[in-house]
């Protein structure tokens, strides 16, 4: 820290501190045209001048990038700076005359009117006063140079390339956003929006957050979501080998700046939706393929993004960001979703190292937890349709029956599959370790479609943030956020803006988990878009509506029963004595606090088995308690009385769901 | 070709000046731009047929030198190793110039005519022009420009490096710190502390760092601008170098393309240069020519890929510059300097120069102007303002009167003829409100309006400016509108004071130099000449009669009516019979001065 000096004030800032922030943190105004804290200081209008004194040397700097380095004494009203101000608004009222920004600044400084006539003079309230911030934003947030500058001296003006329209615009309206005097306007003719200024008003706050703070938060704009796998493996959640564990020694050779150091183009605009200014989707360009049919050329991969880095590296046991690469890249190419082939694998190597899989059954393949060159080669034959590939691209669930059938397995051993083949309603785990996360063992296994993320993300605010802590809490998230994030399916958003980068102040709201600045922005968004006036409850109630539609098709589909919600144990807790072992502190700990049992001369089987039961008991009474706060009764059958609330009541819809009131009824009684 | 070990090199410098021996004379002609467009290169081809024809070519050799800068008096020639001048030199004169060579004497009416004492001078260094210059960056004027890579070493180059090789790192930025360079770009700052501090930022960063040379000024010979860059690389630890040429200069590009690559060859650049451990390679690049392209960060950004805008900031080039890395930027003449400092020690070159201790050296100077002896002259730092005009300049042409001298190019300020004693060093010309800036000493006779110069500097300088930052872009734009007004007869009260605050919001606030010096040329003369823009402003009259606004034309009695100004003034403005008095109708006159000019009867007068 550095003490200095602002106008007689002693102020103590970190070293590199801009004078400006100083001054600003301190209520100590400075007056700016050209700055803005989202992007990096320009210096060009030069009103934020401030009169320094530095030992015996004194001088005028620009506070807006003037960095603090050793003891400064700061004047920033001094009769130097003042009268040098103001000659500058004078100037810049003599060719901009109406620009309320420049007028109420000049008028600050005693300048009411053009001392000279000018002979650029625009009398356009909405005039380009030449900041650069619009440039800068598209170049610096956006990292696209769409618009620049050209012309020297009193030519100077803001273009697009050859002054003509340039289609690469996608009109992010990043810049019509940061212009301070609207020279900038957007027009949206295709989507028309009732109201374009509210949206403007709501979006320019995402732009402003994510990039001032995603840096600090996530840093997705240099890594993607890849920036969690250190994370997740720092709380032991990150799934390795077939998730019997949550963290590994090896995991920092995937830290995400490996891939960003070495892998990973920076700085280029998003490759998901030109104008993100979150583009967390990242490529890594000239990467060399070892394996498969373009061996040997050089190519572009899409991603990794955190799930391709655990389920392609850290659950099959493999730590080699390459592997990570050339997974992800023929994945993409042949059409295999890199999760579900990460957790397939996952399952496979551990079938193998069991015993319940050999040589003989794989085609030949020593398929151990770690073995990248097999795993690669089961890739190409999936991709392929040959040989053991075959087999394993049918999936967990399937594997788990195939298996049973064609080697004639004991009861011990489909058993355990089922413990640790990590599907629910046949779709594969995502990859988050969810043992110590009730909630998030609720998002998986009451997800409509199968155990994955997209529905209900819990894992983060349950286990990282601990913003659930009570069973009420977790209950009442695995209404709200699945309904929340079908909201995003049905209007067309990206969830990630929500709750990655969060406003910094979000901690002191009343409800931090749901974001309430940002749920105030969607609320916006929509109303601003249709001009119907909604609010954050009927936007749940929107996705309700949709959300029990859903939970009817399965039934239709002869799905969506409590049985249908169940999932493998190894989601909720150890398996085998290894695992328990592995946390053998945190499980015995939790035996005697949470369910009073007297652990002294009990056996690793007795305690495992005992949580086990206590863990499964658990699972059973959190789906009783989320499916009385969403409306449904003991079996998860939306009652009719919901239905009816929801206005979705349809004689067609009650047909479906009545077969299982009786049914259920019946088996009850 | 061999590459060169430091123990090559004496030998070469031997047996070059064994080879020169064997000549009785070297001629040499003038190859500068100002001899060259006044056919130079015709007396070349010329004299070497006629060499040749006399079968004399054992006995003479015949070579193009270097530049001169005696520029008035092209196409120059000198004999070696006497050192006989000749002006003005025509191809018809070469018979003669052979005989009087053939007999050992100078061919006097060619050789130079000091005006006081209308004595012929033969010897280049007896004449005024050249006796109070002192050649350290120029010190190959008067001999050829090498051929190759032998004839450089012969004419002293890499015996600097040389030496420097031989020396620690460290003590070769003490040396440079030592000798009190200061940077020859304008700046004047202490060249040896610039490379101190790059030295400590690349060490503690652990960064290689880069050496650039900022070429946007002055041309020298090419090995020794490579011979400093290499000294300076070597004392931080670079590997890389860069020289920044204007786009505009495509023959000079050619001729450092040519000297790197023969340096390269020779090992002089490239890996283990001399046969030692160090090694350092230097590249060229172009600028797109604008002028503040020369200001360090502008350059960087151009460097990058960017446009040539100056980039607002604190930290030092010498800490984080070109890619980021530690920089040291130098001007051109700078680099220069150096080899002669580390050849002949800090201890001389500290006493070279003339007034201040604190600028010690010579400045490379380009004399313009209304001046008997324009061009391109080097002088010890602290030579007074009236030496070069007087002496060095022979004073003003065609019977002049000095009124002013604008140094520094066009953003320095004007000075007074009370000023002519001013020793020419950094700080006193810039306590009086002007600069050394880029070298230029502009004389300025009774002739010429004050205001409307100023009006051109800064009109010169609105079109210059990037335009980035508002005081250098909007204070221009208003400075040049107030002086097209003033010079227009439009000018206001008030005008001054507000042409001052503004010129001063420039000098404190601008971005960069260009904007912070743009503001010389008003400040000064408002210090200096004020009473001319009053007459402007108040009285309507420009003294010099250049303000077309604000003079105009009329007939006198002396007129008798012979009608040739009627008859020749192109918008029919004059009327009046034949033998009687015509009179000019002064809405129609456009003041072009055709009836000034045809008029033999001095009837028509300039008010």
């Amino acid at each position: 820290m550095i003490e200095i000096i602002i106008d007689g004030k002693k102020i103590e800032v970190a070293e590199g501190t801009t004078i400006l922030d100083a001054a600003r943190k301190n209520g100590i105004p400075i007056p700016t045209l050209c700055h803005r804290s989202t992007v990096e200081p320009y210096g060009a209008c030069r009103l934020c001048i401030v009169d320094i004194r530095e030992g015996n040397r004194t001088r005028l700097v620009t506070s807006c990038n003037y960095p603090v380095r050793k003891p400064v004494e700061v004047n920033t009203q001094s009769e130097k700076v003042r009268k040098t101000r103001k000659t500058l608004l004078e100037m810049m009222l003599s060719r901009w005359p109406n620009v309320n920004l420049i007028k109420q600044l000049a008028r600050e400084y005693g300048v009411t009117s053009a001392s000279y006539t000018h002979p650029l003079v625009d009398y356009s309230s909405n005039a380009c006063i030449l900041c650069g911030l619009c440039v800068n934003a598209c170049s610096e947030i956006m990292w696209e140079d769409i618009i620049g500058f050209a012309g020297r001296g009193e030519n100077r003006r803001v273009v697009m390339p050859f002054e003509k329209h340039y289609d690469a615009c996608v009109g992010c309206s990043t810049c019509a956003n940061i212009c301070p005097t609207g020279a900038i306007q957007m027009t949206d003719d295709p989507n028309h929006p009732a109201d374009d200024k509210r949206i403007s008003r709501y979006g320019a706050r995402v732009t402003d957050e994510v990039a001032l703070y995603d840096i600090e938060q996530c840093r997705m704009r240099e890594v993607g979501t890849a920036h969690l796998t250190e994370i997740m493996n720092d709380y032991d959640l990150l799934p390795t080998c077939n998730y019997k564990f949550g963290s590994h020694d090896e995991a920092g050779k995937l830290h995400s700046d490996v891939f960003k150091n070495k892998y990973l183009t920076q700085g280029v605009p998003d490759g998901c939706w030109l104008g993100c200014t979150m583009a967390c989707a990242k490529v890594a360009e000239h990467f060399e393929l070892k394996t498969g049919p373009y061996r040997g050329e050089k190519v572009l991969v899409d991603g990794p993004e955190y799930e391709t880095v655990a389920g392609c590296g850290a659950n099959m046991g493999i730590f080699d960001p390459e592997f990570v690469l050339e997974t992800n890249f023929y994945c993409d190419t042949y059409g295999i979703d890199t999760i579900s082939f990460g957790t397939t694998m996952a399952f496979v190597m551990e079938c193998y190292e069991k015993g319940i899989l050999n040589k003989e059954r794989t085609g030949g393949l020593e398929l151990r937890f770690g073995s990248a060159e097999a795993a690669l080669e089961i890739l190409h034959q999936m991709g392929t349709g040959q040989g053991f590939g075959v087999i394993v691209g049918q999936g967990i669930r399937r594997l788990k029956k195939i298996f049973a059938e064609k080697y004639n397995l004991s009861q011990q051993d489909i058993d355990f599959m089922q413990d640790i083949g990590m599907e629910a309603k046949g779709l594969e785990y995502s990859e988050y370790v969810t043992k110590e996360s009730l909630a998030m063992q609720g998002g998986y296994g009451l997800a409509l479609k199968g155990a994955q993320h997209d529905e209900a993300w819990l894992i983060f605010m349950d286990m990282v943030n601990n913003q659930i802590p009570t069973f009420q809490d977790k209950a009442e998230a695995l209404h709200y956020f699945p309904m929340f994030r079908t909201w995003f399916g049905l209007v067309g958003l990206c969830k990630l803006p929500w709750n990655d980068v969060e406003p910094v102040d979000n901690a002191e709201t009343d409800e931090p988990a749901k974001v309430p600045k940002h749920v105030e922005g969607y609320v916006n968004y929509f109303s601003g878009m249709t001009g119907r006036e909604i609010d954050k409850k009927e936007l749940i109630l929107m996705s309700e509506r949709v959300y029990n539609f859903q939970r009817v098709f399965n039934f239709r589909l002869g799905f969506g029963t409590r049985e249908h919600d169940r999932i493998p144990y190894r989601s909720a807790g150890p398996v085998t004595d290894e695992e328990y072992e592995s946390r053998a502190e945190r499980y015995d700990k939790q035996l005697m606090e949470k369910w009073n049992y007297d652990i002294t001369g009990k056996s690793t089987t007795e305690k495992r088995e005992y949580l086990r039961k206590s863990r499964e008991q658990d699972y059973q009474s959190l789906c009783d308690a989320v499916y009385r706060r969403r409306g449904w009764d003991e079996n998860g059958v939306p009652t009719i009385e919901k239905m009816k609330q929801l206005k979705m009541d349809f004689p067609e819809v009650i047909a479906v769901l009545e077969k299982y009131y009786s049914s259920y009824t019946a088996r009850s009684s | 070709m061999t590459r060169i070990s430091l123990e090559d090199l004496q030998k070469i410098r031997e047996r070059k000046e064994q080879e020169d021996k064997s000549y009785k004379a070297v001629l040499l002609v003038c190859s500068g731009t100002s001899c060259s467009t006044s056919g130079s290169g015709n007396l070349l081809t010329v004299l070497r047929k006629e060499i040749s024809h006399r079968k004399l070519s054992q006995d003479y050799r015949v070579e193009p030198s270097a530049c001169i800068g005696y520029c008035s008096r092209g196409p120059v020639m000198i004999v070696q190793p006497e050192g006989i001048l000749y002006e003005k030199v025509k191809s018809a004169d070469i018979p003669e110039i052979i005989d009087c060579l053939i007999a050992g004497i100078p061919l006097e009416r060619l050789c130079h005519k000091d005006t006081t004492t209308d004595n012929r001078v033969p010897l280049l260094k007896d004449i005024s022009f050249f006796n109070r210059q002192q050649f350290i960056v120029m010190h190959n004027k008067g001999s050829a420009v090498p051929a190759g890579i032998e004839d450089a070493i012969a004419g002293g180059a890499y015996q600097g490096l040389a030496k420097a090789l031989m020396m620690d790192k460290n003590a070769v930025i003490t040396e440079i710190i030592k000798s009190g360079l200061r940077g020859r770009g304008g700046g004047g700052f202490p060249t040896g502390l610039k490379w101190q501090s790059a030295a400590r930022s690349a060490e503690e960063k652990k960064e290689p760092p880069y050496v650039i040379c900022n070429a946007s000024i002055i041309e020298a010979e090419p090995h020794l601008v490579i011979e400093g860059m290499a000294i300076g690389a070597y004392a931080l630890g670079a590997s890389e170098g860069i020289i920044y040429l204007r786009r505009e200069a495509p023959q000079v590009s050619a001729r450092y393309n040519k000297a790197i690559q023969q340096a390269r060859e020779s090992g002089l650049l490239g890996s283990n240069i001399l046969n030692t451990s160090f090694s350092f390679d230097i590249h060229i690049r172009s600028s797109a020519g604008a002028f503040v392209s020369g200001e360090s960060s502008a350059l960087i950004a151009s460097l990058s890929g960017l446009a040539g805008e100056p980039t607002a900031k604190y930290i030092h080039n010498s800490e984080a510059g070109y890619k980021g890395k530690p920089t040291v930027i130098n001007n051109l003449e700078t680099w220069a300097n150096i080899p002669a400092i580390l050849e002949r020690g800090a201890d001389w070159y500290s006493s070279t120069g003339k007034s201040r201790k604190s600028s010690p050296g010579t400045k490379v100077l380009t004399m313009t102007g209304d001046i008997v002896n324009p061009g391109i002259i080097e002088v010890p730092l602290g030579t007074t303002l009236r030496e070069i005009i007087y002496d060095i300049g022979e004073g003003l042409a065609d019977q002049g009167q000095l009124k002013a001298v604008q140094t520094g190019g066009p953003s320095g300020g004007f000075l007074p003829v009370e000023l002519l004693d001013l020793p020419l060093d950094y700080e006193s010309l810039s306590e009086a409100g002007s600069m050394i800036g880029s070298g230029n000493i502009s004389v300025i006779s009774h002739k010429t309006c004050i205001v409307d110069t100023v009006r051109y500097s800064v009109s010169y300088l609105k079109d210059e400016s990037c335009g980035k930052c508002t005081p250098c872009r909007e204070g221009l734009i208003a400075l040049s509108g107030i002086l097209n007004r003033i010079t227009s007869g439009q000018g206001k009260e008030g005008d001054i004071e507000l042409m001052a605050r503004i010129a001063e919001s420039m000098q404190l606030a601008s971005l960069c130099a260009l904007g912070q010096t743009a503001a010389n040329p008003v400040l000064s003369t408002i210090r200096y000449f004020r009473s001319e823009y009053e007459q402007h402003i108040r009285d309507g009259k420009c003294s010099a009669g250049v303000c077309k606004a604000l003079l105009y034309y009329l007939i006198n009695d002396n007129c008798t009516g012979c009608t040739a100004c009627a008859r020749n003034c192109p918008v029919q403005a004059i009327a009046g019979e034949v033998k009687k008095k015509h009179v000019i109708d002064q809405d129609k006159c456009i003041k072009c001065g055709v009836c000034y000019e045809v008029c033999k009867l001095n009837a028509v007068t300039v008010q």
